[in-house]
Order: C-alpha cells, then sequence, then structure tokens
C-alpha cells in the first residue's frame, strides 16, 4: 500500500516534474533571447549615426588606420571600410571627408540583397553576413555611397559594421576613438542632428532621399 | 569605384529576353496571332529554356561564391524585397515550364493549355525581370527609369522573333511560312525606335539628373557612338525596319492584299525564288530576312551591352567639391 503510494507520488511528481521542465524550456528559450535582446539594447532603440565636423578635419586619416587595425575584414587590398577624401584644395583651402557606411534608415543594399545577408539592429547599424554572401554585387550598385565592397580576395562584399560589437562592450568605434581633433564622433542621430550647421550631404554627393542615410556633415563653409 | 557587371551580366540580360522572347513568339504563332505560321510553332519552344539556362548559369559563374559554395545559392530565395530572389523564382519556374512545353512540342503531342500559358505568361514575367532588375537602382541613374523595362520587353520580343525565325528554316520541313510575323516584327522594331528614342531624350534632358545625361552622352557621342549608332540603332533597328517594310510591301504587290498564307515562292525577290528552289526539303528563309534577323540580335545584344556599361553611380565614392 505504501509501496503503491510511493510510486503513485513519484509517478505524480514525474509527471510534475515533465510540465515544469517543458514550461522552463518554453519559457526559458525565448526569456534568454529576451534578456540576449535586452543587452543589445542597451545602446538604446534609436538610430545611431557619425558625425563629420568638416571645419575640424585635418586629413590625417587616423581613422581609417585605425578601422583597418580594429577589423580584419577590413584588411583587404581593395577594401575601405572607412575612406577619407579631399577635394585637392592647397593648405588652407583643401577640405576633406571622412565617410564610411551610412547605416541608412532606408538602407538600399538590405533592400536588393538577395541572400538577406545584411539586417539592420535595433539601433540602427547596418550588419553584412558575409557568410551568407554569394558576392553577386547588386548591393554595390544598390548603394549611393560605395560602402559595400567586394574583396577580390573572399569574393565577397565587405562593409562597415560601426565596430558594433566594440559598441556592445561600452567602446567607442575605432575611428572615433582614433580622431585627435574630435572631428568625427557618433551618438544618437536625433541628438547629432541638433548640431549647428548640420546637413546631410554635400555637393556633388548623392541626394539624401535615396536611403535616407544616419549621417550629420557641418560643411566647412 | 569600381563596380563589377561585365559581360557575363550582359549576356545573361540578352539571354534572358531572347529566350523568353522566342517562346513567346512560338506561342503567339501557336494560337494564330501569328496568322498561318506553322513553321514558327516549334522553333521558339526548343531555343526558350537553353538560352535562358545558359543565361542563369552566366549569372552563376558571375556570382564571387557560386561556383565554389553552391549550397549558397538557396539563400538567393530568400529576400522578397529583392528584385533579384523574384528572379530566381521566376526563371526557375520558366526554364521548368518552358522545358516541358518544349518536350511536348519536340514530341509533336498537344501540351496541356494551362502549362502553355504559364509558360506565357512567366516568359513576359522573365523579359519584365530583366529590366526591372536594373530599373529599381536608385543609385544608378541611366537606370532607375521606367521605361527600361518597357525597352527590354520589346527587345525581348523582337530579338527571341528574330532567333524563332532563323530557326525555323533549318528545323521544319516543307514549305516556309512567313504568315503575319513580318509585320509584328516591323511594329515592335518601329517600337523599340520610338521607346529607344524617348529614352534617351529623357536622360539627355537632365530627368534623371546630371549623371543620367553623362551615360546618355557616353551611348551618342562618347565612348559607345559606335556600338550605339551602328549596331544598336542602324544594323538592330533601322535596317531591319525596311526590310520587313521591303518584304510586307512585296507581299501586298504580289497577292493585293496583305498575306495570311504565303509560300516562300511568293516571298521577296527572285533570289529568294531560287533559294526556295534549291532547298526542297526544307523551307527557305529570304538572304535579305537572314541580314535584318541577325541585325536585330546583334542590335538587342548591343542595347544590353550599352546599358549595363554606360551605367554610371550618382556619386563617384571619391570626388569631393
Amino acid at each position: 500500500m505504501f509501496k503503491k503510494f510511493d510510486s503513485r507520488i513519484s509517478r505524480r511528481d514525474a509527471l510534475k516534474l515533465g510540465v515544469l521542465v517543458t514550461a522552463a524550456l518554453g519559457m526559458g528559450l525565448p526569456l534568454s533571447l529576451l534578456t540576449k535582446s535586452a543587452v543589445a539594447q542597451d545602446l538604446g532603440t534609436e538610430q545611431l549615426a557619425f558625425l563629420f565636423d568638416q571645419k575640424k578635419c585635418i586629413g590625417c586619416k587616423l581613422c581609417e588606420s585605425a578601422c583597418r587595425s580594429a577589423n580584419q575584414e577590413a584588411r583587404d587590398e581593395q577594401v575601405k571600410w572607412r575612406r577619407v577624401l579631399d577635394n585637392g584644395g592647397d593648405e588652407g583651402e583643401g577640405h576633406f571627408l571622412s565617410i564610411s557606411c551610412n547605416h541608412c534608415a532606408d538602407p538600399a543594399c538590405l533592400t536588393v540583397c538577395p541572400v538577406t545577408a545584411y539586417t539592420k539592429r535595433q539601433d540602427g547599424i547596418v550588419v553584412h553576413n558575409a557568410e551568407k554572401c554569394v558576392g553577386c554585387g547588386y548591393c554595390m550598385y544598390a548603394c549611393p555611397y560605395h560602402a559595400p565592397q567586394l574583396s577580390k580576395k573572399t569574393k565577397r562584399v565587405t562593409k562597415c559594421h560601426f565596430c558594433y560589437s566594440r559598441q556592445d562592450q561600452g567602446q567607442q568605434p575605432a575611428c572615433v576613438e582614433a580622431c585627435p581633433k574630435k572631428a568625427l564622433t557618433y551618438g544618437k542621430l536625433s541628438e547629432l542632428k541638433k548640431a549647428p550647421g548640420g546637413v546631410a550631404t554635400l555637393k556633388g554627393l548623392p541626394s539624401p532621399t535615396i536611403t535616407n542615410p544616419s549621417w550629420v556633415i557641418i560643411p566647412k563653409e | 569605384m569600381e563596380l563589377h557587371w561585365h559581360w557575363l551580366v550582359v549576356i545573361y540580360l540578352f539571354l534572358g529576353g531572347l529566350g523568353a522572347g522566342a517562346y513567346i513568339t512560338s506561342f503567339l504563332a501557336e494560337k494564330g496571332f501569328l496568322g498561318k505560321a506553322p513553321s514558327l510553332t516549334r522553333a521558339g519552344y526548343f531555343i526558350a529554356t537553353p538560352a535562358v539556362a545558359i543565361g542563369t548559369l552566366m549569372l552563376v559563374f558571375d556570382l564571387g561564391q557560386g561556383f565554389w559554395k553552391p549550397w549558397l545559392m538557396i539563400g538567393l530565395l530568400s529576400n522578397f524585397t529583392s528584385v533579384m530572389s523574384w528572379g530566381v523564382y521566376i526563371l526557375s519556374a520558366f526554364i521548368l515550364a518552358g522545358f516541358l512545353k518544349c518536350y511536348f512540342a519536340f514530341k509533336n503531342k498537344k501540351a496541356p493549355e494551362l502549362l502553355t500559358w504559364a509558360g506565357a505568361f512567366l516568359a513576359l514575367c522573365t523579359a519584365a525581370y530583366t529590366g526591372f532588375l536594373i530599373s529599381v537602382i536608385k543609385a544608378i541613374p541611366f537606370w532607375n527609369s521606367n521605361i527600361i523595362p518597357v525597352l527590354f520587353v520589346v527587345s525581348a520580343l523582337s530579338t527571341g522573333l528574330s532567333a524563332t525565325s532563323l530557326l525555323a528554316p533549318l528545323l521544319e520541313k516543307g514549305t516556309y511560312h512567313e504568315g503575319r510575323a513580318n509585320q509584328l516584327h516591323l511594329l515592335l522594331v518601329v517600337v523599340e525606335i520610338i521607346v529607344a528614342a524617348s529614352f534617351i531624350m529623357v536622360m539627355l534632358n537632365g530627368s534623371n539628373g546630371p549623371i543620367g545625361t553623362e551615360s546618355a552622352k557616353l551611348l551618342i557621342s562618347g565612348k559607345y557612338q559606335i556600338v550605339f549608332w551602328g549596331l544598336f540603332i542602324v544594323l538592330g533597328l533601322v535596317l531591319p525596319a525596311f526590310i520587313y517594310l521591303q518584304q510586307i510591301l512585296s507581299q501586298i504587290k504580289k497577292t493585293g492584299d496583305i498575306p495570311q498564307n504565303i509560300t516562300a515562292n511568293d516571298v521577296g525577290s527572285a533570289v529568294l525564288a531560287e533559294a526556295a528552289a534549291s532547298s526542297k526539303i526544307y523551307g527557305a528563309h529570304s538572304p535579305l530576312m537572314i541580314i535584318g534577323d541577325t541585325g536585330v540580335i546583334i542590335g538587342g545584344f548591343a542595347l544590353r551591352m550599352l546599358i549595363v556599361f554606360a551605367a554610371l553611380p550618382v556619386w563617384d565614392g571619391f570626388s569631393i567639391y
């Protein structure tokens, strides 16, 4: 009798345990996903952006080299995630533009990519997954800023990811950290837009209506 | 910045259009829209699938990873906002439908109506897709025009009709019947001239910005002027237009009416009559028509080449002012 009771309890316990385990698994999986995304959300759900102050830039290209040393994938010879361009003007008259991916609000690369290699994070960072990339080059035509570039070595596209893993660890993007003049900074787009004199394009650059880029430029003149 | 679509993509866009147009040619002939033209009812089906399949293969070779990591190709179906993904669905379905239709045509069996119509619909989608693929790219002003898909569809039908007309006499025994094919072809070529002219005008007048104008100038007076005027306009459009017109006029002269069903002996000059007489088993195609059809095909290829090669990005990626 006692034995029977015991076994009944244990059977019930086993059932309970089963239900509990199932419930824990059922709840736990989404929970763990939630906590994971909560970590990523620490940076906020607002679009991040670069701010480039043309008045402060001296064209030292430290942002370019910092990008290269921080990111293995950006070390390919043909590839330059961040580029410092100059207008060829003489000293004093010359000005520069430091440009990488603008992590656009309407990223054309993400829209056209046939293999969904691009994803846009909650903080607006557009990340390219090289594992999925087939190297069709469609995004290179779609992006007006030439951010996606084809690596001749891997025959895959590669692109600036705003140093999201550094950001997730609380660090600054490598290019921003390297800038000695604080000409290149970053933050929430809505905040950066308040910068006096800030614009979304320069003469000769693509119209911001194409992709709605997340960057602010303070022009020299 | 270097963009990397070159010859393989040109061939892909060209063969995609030609294959789709060939299917539609035989479809129209089969349904009686080309008058009594029994010689055109099968040849197009034989061209369609191989042309589109070879074109697709070109694209796979062009992908940096296509040849080395074929399993990544599955991913091509994953983005529903990407016109290239639509293309993979359309092309796969068309290659399959075209292959089945080709089998029935080869066996001289009646194919299910649903298959025949589905193939025709997919052929139209294929032809239009090659245009939409590039017309949605806003960063290339020369491509970002609704005229591109129209131009590509008309050119697809025209090159497909030419390829079918060239193959048919080699394939079909008995007398070669042209039916209303010449009239359709004249119409297509004239429409293509109008559409191409509108496209160049729109680009030149700066509606798509200064870079679009720059691209158009590469065609009419720049680097590609010989290909544009020589191969596309003269050889591919104007000369064929005169040839098809001459053929129609001589048909009318012979019969006193617009012909529904005429033999090769009725068509064209004495040269043609001779050619027809010399090939009793197989049908004949007038030498003039061979020149016209070949011209259309070369012109169609030149068009794809011009559109792909003259694509200048809205910003070069270097210049600031």
